[in-house]
């Protein structure tokens, strides 16, 4: 088949252990913002947020605070999309190995799909949906895996040795400090969405 | 930026430190994290006072074995002039779903959200309240990973 005009057959989604890799819908245990309600404030934070947050039931429900949303957007967007440091790719494999182990199925579904479309592969997705505690293509990866369970599992008990794979593996402290935003911003945003509403099939 | 945050202070770092230096790599970060601390403690929220906020920060960081910023929120909690006023009614619910929601978020679900509308919180204090404890799990991570980092160091835990 040499026919480049033909479209790439899509990859069947990845389905395990009740995590997709699907897009999903969310819907709120509370009642979102109505837009047509909200302040020139609301829909300046809105817009701050996320590209389409004027129409997602998640920001319009942190949009009763804006204040509140304003600075958690601030810290979400530097932490994953800031150029430099941890490549971003990393930083979305942190995101969904922690999103996995907290339980919240629409933000693993979120950034399995973020981590393949900057990793180019989607190997690892499979992996981290199967068991996140032995996840990774490479030793790197791994030592992220297991980076961010143990931050997400037993932040108390981090010691030096949780470190040393990291540096093991090539990083410094830079990037282990973006690795560690990426997993401890992920203990934030997973408790919002997993606790203020349940994902749905994508209509 | 030579100023000590509350994540340095409760991680130990002092202006100078390489691990001090390393984080303003990030500035934005920085600062969006003590701008998120002050905004979710003290932002006026009509039946979630900063006092009782104070009070679930205190037992969210002790539930999660998080001392060093227990003490942080203790520390505020002496200092605010709403701590005298009584507490909400609905203390004790809001305490219980702080220290389940830090504990693990998988053990929390849409029952605990409707126990808060039933002891009167209404959505928009709602968010508030799970911002502010979402926002600890976030914070005391950030801190128990930079500890770790200058212990490995060599620097004091």
């Amino acid at each position: 088949m040499s026919d480049a005009a033909a479209p790439a057959p899509a990859p069947a989604p990845i389905r395990r252990n009740g995590f997709t890799n699907e897009t999903l819908e969310w819907r709120s245990w509370l009642q979102p913002l109505e837009p047509e309600k909200a302040s020139p404030l609301q829909f300046e934070v809105l817009d701050e947020s996320h590209p389409q947050a004027r129409t997602s039931a998640y920001y319009l429900t942190l949009a009763h605070q804006p204040l509140m949303l304003r600075h958690r957007s601030a810290a979400y967007n530097a932490i994953m999309y800031a150029p430099g440091g941890l490549p971003r790719a990393e930083r979305e494999l942190g995101a969904m190995v922690v999103s996995v182990t907290n339980g919240c199925v629409y933000c693993t579904s979120v950034h399995a799909q973020r981590f393949a479309q900057l990793a180019k592969r989607q190997d690892t997705v499979e992996q981290v949906f199967d068991d996140p505690a032995s996840a990774g293509t490479t030793e790197r990866e791994r030592a992220i895996a297991r980076f961010a369970i143990a931050v997400t599992t037993r932040p108390q008990a981090l010691v030096a040795d949780d470190i040393e794979p990291l540096r093991g593996v090539g990083m410094n402290d830079e990037e282990i400090i973006d690795l560690l935003h990426a997993v401890a911003i992920f203990g934030w945003a997973n408790r919002l969405m997993h606790n203020l509403g349940e994902p749905a099939p994508a209509t | 930026m030579n100023d000590s945050d509350v994540i340095d202070r409760a991680a130990g770092l002092a202006p100078g430190d390489p691990l001090h230096t390393a984080r303003r790599f990030r500035a934005k970060v920085v600062e969006a994290t003590q701008a998120s601390h002050d905004a979710l403690l003290m932002q006026p929220v009509p039946g979630l006072s900063p006092a009782d906020r104070l009070r679930v920060a205190v037992h969210a960081c002790e539930a999660a074995g998080a001392t060093d910023l227990a003490g942080h929120y203790a520390e505020l909690l002496a200092s605010d002039a709403s701590r005298s006023a009584a507490a909400s009614p609905a203390l004790s619910e809001m305490l219980r779903f702080a220290a389940r929601l830090t504990t693990d978020p998988r053990l929390s679900d849409r029952a605990a959200i409707t126990a808060l509308k039933g002891a009167g919180l209404d959505d928009a204090a709602i968010v508030a309240l799970a911002q502010l404890v979402a926002f600890l799990s976030y914070q005391l991570r950030v801190v128990a990973g930079l500890k770790a980092l200058h212990a490995g160091r060599g620097g004091r835990r």
